[in-house]
């Protein structure tokens, strides 16, 4: 009969010499004569070849991404129609990502004529950038963890080595704060938009049991402490920093964001993004295209794309061009790395993978992009702004158990007060619910409970960041008018 | 022959310096015979049969021992570097160069550089 368990003898296995990690020969297979140096996927080359092999991959996935119309020429001139934006985490991936794109695109100097003048003048197309401008945002998440440094002036540092770029720096807590929202254009609001998470419906709060006025560091932090999982607060924080460089972008003219994540980063997103309900905007993971809606002028609602120019290049390689070509990597504080969500254990498991099978993490992210969603999207999410999908609550609801303490508590938040002592007397309509505005993930990220009990919180609402205001401003005002204070 | 010295090189890069007292290069020197169980106890006493040259395997005991003042664990698992520690042995990736077997020789420059510090 045979067993599940492990064979009687494993020593043949044990004796099994170990698989080389490369082909036969140990010379660049690239240029055929010098000894290798490095070894990718099996693929052996020398330093060398390595690092051009790098930028090559780097402008294949950029290039096609930055004319918005390639014309009929074979070979078109470069030309984003605004301004550049980089996202830098003071990691390894958006380090090199920075020093691709200023080596590549912002050092070069046009030819210039005997008086030191460019040839044909400033203005002429062979002399202008591809991109007008181009800035580098960092958003520092100390204040969401106790005893965090801040390294605001650490990453300023290094983005100063690269004069052509202008640093942007923002913190996770603008994400709560009007003023921020105001000077990036957002339109005013005197009403702070908040969650009752207690409950599973997720009724926005009244402004009676909306909390006093909170700095947005202290609005920041009741929204982390209302989440109910580990996970859901590291989803949440990356969820705030996206948001917060892309209203960077957009406020600053910008035609494209660009991203650090490399090829292992990729894989990491899509299994985690997918893990927690992500799936349907798994295309969004890849590569995106954000249409601001909402905004007055054209230049500021302007659609960015968003891309991963690194998204063939693993972390491996990333270190070793780095390496060779002294790239300073400012690195994470550890307590960011310290939550032991999804994110983090997928991370352990896909860089445990790489090493023993290099191109399994390629085969991740090529899967991936070969997914589509079945039916089109039923609008955004307020909170992520990613595709929602039709019908996932009834989804939901047929899939879920529920239990008869959920209902109970939900219909004892709906009613009035009043009600309850005073049975006669009829409840009020119920507070509108932020449910039907969520994607999937998002919707699982505020409801999903750890297995090891409710987090208590004492029903607290949950402030809301301030974009949630302006996607859905309209019609929540209108619903939940007769609520309001005025501000 | 156990009495041999070999002087090596270490760098720490990618943010691995910080287990390592925060120092980016040491200088160290390490026996060029050791046991076989990559212990740092001296291969003077012990039977020819258990002593071999030192390598990469032992250089990383050696440095989790001596050197390393934080957190094993980000260094070192299941008797090798950690999953997504670059290695190189005189600028060239150890995996060409056999991985912990190599054997170390005099001068041997030795870099360890951590991937692990996100996009």
């Amino acid at each position: 009969m045979s067993s599940c368990g492990n064979p009687q003898s494993t020593d043949a296995d044990e004796l099994m010499p170990r698989r080389l990690k490369f082909g036969r020969s140990r010379v660049c297979v690239r240029c055929r004569e010098n000894p290798g140096n490095i070894v990718i996927r099996h693929a052996v080359y020398c330093r060398d070849c390595f690092s051009p092999l790098v930028t090559m991959k780097f402008r294949k996935a950029l290039q096609p991404a930055i004319n918005a119309s390639a014309g009929t020429s074979k070979r078109p001139r470069l030309k984003a129609e605004g301004n550049l934006l980089m996202a830098f985490s003071g990691g390894l991936g958006s380090s090199v990502l920075l020093d691709i794109i200023h080596s590549t695109y912002f050092s070069g100097q046009p030819p210039v004529d005997e008086d030191g003048n460019p040839v044909g003048g400033k203005k002429h197309p062979r002399n202008a950038s591809v991109w007008p401008s181009a800035s580098v945002c960092y958003v520092e998440v100390c204040s969401a963890f106790p005893g965090m440094r801040d390294r605001t002036e650490e990453v300023r540092g290094a983005v100063e080595q690269y004069p052509s770029f202008e640093f942007v720096p923002l913190r996770v807590e603008d994400a709560f704060d009007k003023s921020w929202w105001e000077q990036v254009g957002g339109a005013p609001s005197a009403f702070q938009l908040s969650v009752d998470l207690g409950i599973g419906n997720l009724s926005l709060a009244s402004a009676s049991s909306t909390p006093p006025d909170l700095t947005p560091v202290e609005s920041m932090r009741t929204y982390l402490a209302s989440l109910p999982t580990p996970t859901a607060v590291s989803s949440a924080i990356q969820n705030l920093v996206r948001m917060l460089t892309l209203h960077a972008a957009r406020s600053r003219g910008a035609s494209h964001l660009l991203l650090g994540t490399s090829l292992t980063s990729l894989s990491i997103g899509l299994i985690s993004s997918i893990s927690q309900g992500g799936g349907y905007a798994t295309r969004e993971e890849l590569q995106e295209e954000w249409t601001p809606s909402g905004f007055g002028s054209t230049e500021t609602s302007r659609p960015i794309s968003i891309v991963r120019p690194l998204r063939d290049v693993t972390m491996k390689e990333c270190a070793a061009y780095a390496w060779w070509n002294d790239i300073k990597i400012v690195g994470r504080d550890k307590s960011a790395r310290a939550i032991q969500g999804i994110a983090n254990l997928t991370k352990d498991f896909i860089v445990g993978l790489e090493k023993d099978y290099p191109s399994t993490v390629s085969t991740i992210a090529r899967t991936c992009a070969k997914l589509a969603p079945k039916d089109a999207p039923n609008g955004n999410c307020i909170l992520c702004q990613r595709p929602v999908q039709h019908g996932i609550q009834e989804w939901k609801s047929r899939i879920s158990i529920r239990s008869y303490a959920d209902a109970k508590l939900a219909l004892a938040a709906h009613t009035h007060p009043s009600s309850q002592c005073d049975p006669p007397a009829q409840p009020l309509d119920p507070m509108p619910s932020l449910t039907p505005r969520l994607c999937y993930s998002c919707h699982t990220t505020l409801t999903s409970r750890s297995s090891r009990g409710l987090k208590t919180t004492g029903h607290l609402p949950a402030p809301l960041p301030v974009w949630s205001k302006q996607s859905g401003q309209s019609e929540m005002r209108d619903a939940i008018a007769d609520y309001l204070l005025d501000g | 022959m156990s009495s041999d010295t070999l002087s090596l090189k270490i760098e720490f890069g990618g943010g691995l310096e910080l287990l390592f007292s925060n120092q980016r290069i040491h200088n160290i020197s390490i026996p060029a015979s050791v046991p076989l169980d990559n212990s740092i106890t001296s291969a003077d006493s012990i039977p020819p049969a258990d002593v071999k040259q030192a390598d990469v395997t032992f250089l990383m005991h050696y440095l989790r021992e001596t050197l390393l003042t934080e957190r094993p664990e980000l260094f070192i698992d299941n008797g090798t570097v950690r999953p997504g520690i670059l290695v190189l042995i005189n600028d060239t990736d150890w995996e060409l160069e056999g991985e912990g077997e190599y054997v170390l020789k005099d001068k041997d420059e030795i870099v360890f550089i951590s991937t692990l510090h996100g996009g």
